[in-house]
């Protein structure tokens, strides 16, 4: 196979380089530069206005966001549904009798009875 | 040429100092000093490779200085950390096309700059001639090669820093050089054998 590939440069292509330039024309060139450049340099100094600190706020705001979003669906998929759980009443607490007679059951529980408890209770009258 | 090239090498390493990307942030933020720290890193490197294109000193000086303002204005675009010198001169060269194809009716009615000199005038004439006839040709070559063989052998750019300033993969800017090349010596035979 024929390598197609031109890989010598011209050597006439020289002529074409920039001349050098002295040193007064390279410092008036700059000087020109950062004239032109001022206004715009001078409007960049500016006090930024509440829309842009907010545009510049937007990304890692969103990015943040996104975070905690996530942060929050895991610790909710790994601390079950949400829901708070109901402790169960122990039957006995719901049997329990005193000096005085017996106490409603249901009154005196410290947590809210569950099913099984409101039955006992209604079984042995201590329900009320 | 080889030194040269070297030396255009040395010119752009030094110019990928750590602090770039905090000069670039206080440029964001306006600070004059910053921004001339850059026009002083770039503006030499900026005016050869605007001369390149257009071939006029005055024109290649106004090209760098509107290359400077337009990467003022858009220092929000460049991606903070991203280097500096590969986007500005991205903005230099796309702004060197527009600009050749404007100028180039006013450039091929002028004799170029530089063309004469102290020395033998039949020599300065033939090399006026030579001049006229390779920006002749290097006009005649399509934007991206034009691009390809100004920065590398003119200006002595290495393929990976061409592909890095046009965003074109390094396969593509060796086949570009190479076709640029090839039409260059053709045209430049027609040029001077007509």
């Amino acid at each position: 196979m024929v390598n197609q590939r031109e890989e010598r440069p011209l050597d006439e292509l020289g002529v074409l380089k920039a001349p050098p330039r002295s040193e007064e024309r390279r410092r008036a060139a700059r000087g020109r530069i950062l004239a032109a450049a001022a206004p715009l340099l001078q409007r960049r100094r500016r006090p930024a206005s509440y829309w842009e600190v907010l545009a510049g706020w937007a990304r890692p705001g969103l990015a943040a966001a996104s975070i905690a979003l996530l942060l929050l669906a895991a610790a909710l998929q790994f601390t079950g549904n949400g829901e708070e759980t109901v402790a169960p009443v122990p039957l006995d607490e719901v049997l329990a009798t005193s000096d005085a007679g017996r106490v409603p059951a249901l009154l005196v529980a410290i947590n809210e009875p569950d099913a099984d408890a409101v039955v006992a209770a209604a079984l042995t009258g201590n329900g009320r | 040429m080889a030194r040269a090239m070297a030396g255009a090498n040395d010119q752009r390493d030094q110019t990928i100092d750590l602090d770039e990307p905090l000069l670039v942030e206080r440029v964001r933020r306006g600070d004059r000093e910053a921004f001339g720290k850059l026009v002083d890193r770039y503006s030499e490197q900026a005016f050869a490779v605007a001369y390149g294109f257009l071939q006029h000193a005055e024109d290649a000086e106004d090209l760098a200085q509107d290359a400077f303002l337009r990467a003022l204005e858009r220092i929000d675009r460049l991606d903070r950390g991203s280097p500096f010198g590969p986007w500005f001169y991205r903005l230099l060269v796309n702004a060197a096309l527009n600009r050749r194809k404007y100028l180039a009716r006013r450039r091929m009615e002028k004799i170029p700059e530089g063309t004469t000199g102290p020395g033998d005038p039949a020599a300065d004439a033939e090399r006026a001639v030579l001049r006229n006839c390779l920006a002749s040709a290097v006009d005649a070559l399509p934007d991206d090669l034009a691009t390809v063989v100004i920065l590398h052998d003119l200006e002595g750019f290495t393929h990976p820093e061409i592909a890095r300033v046009l965003e074109i993969p390094e396969g593509t800017c060796r086949s570009h050089l190479s076709r640029a090349r090839r039409m260059l010596r053709e045209g430049l035979k027609e040029l001077r054998h007509p």
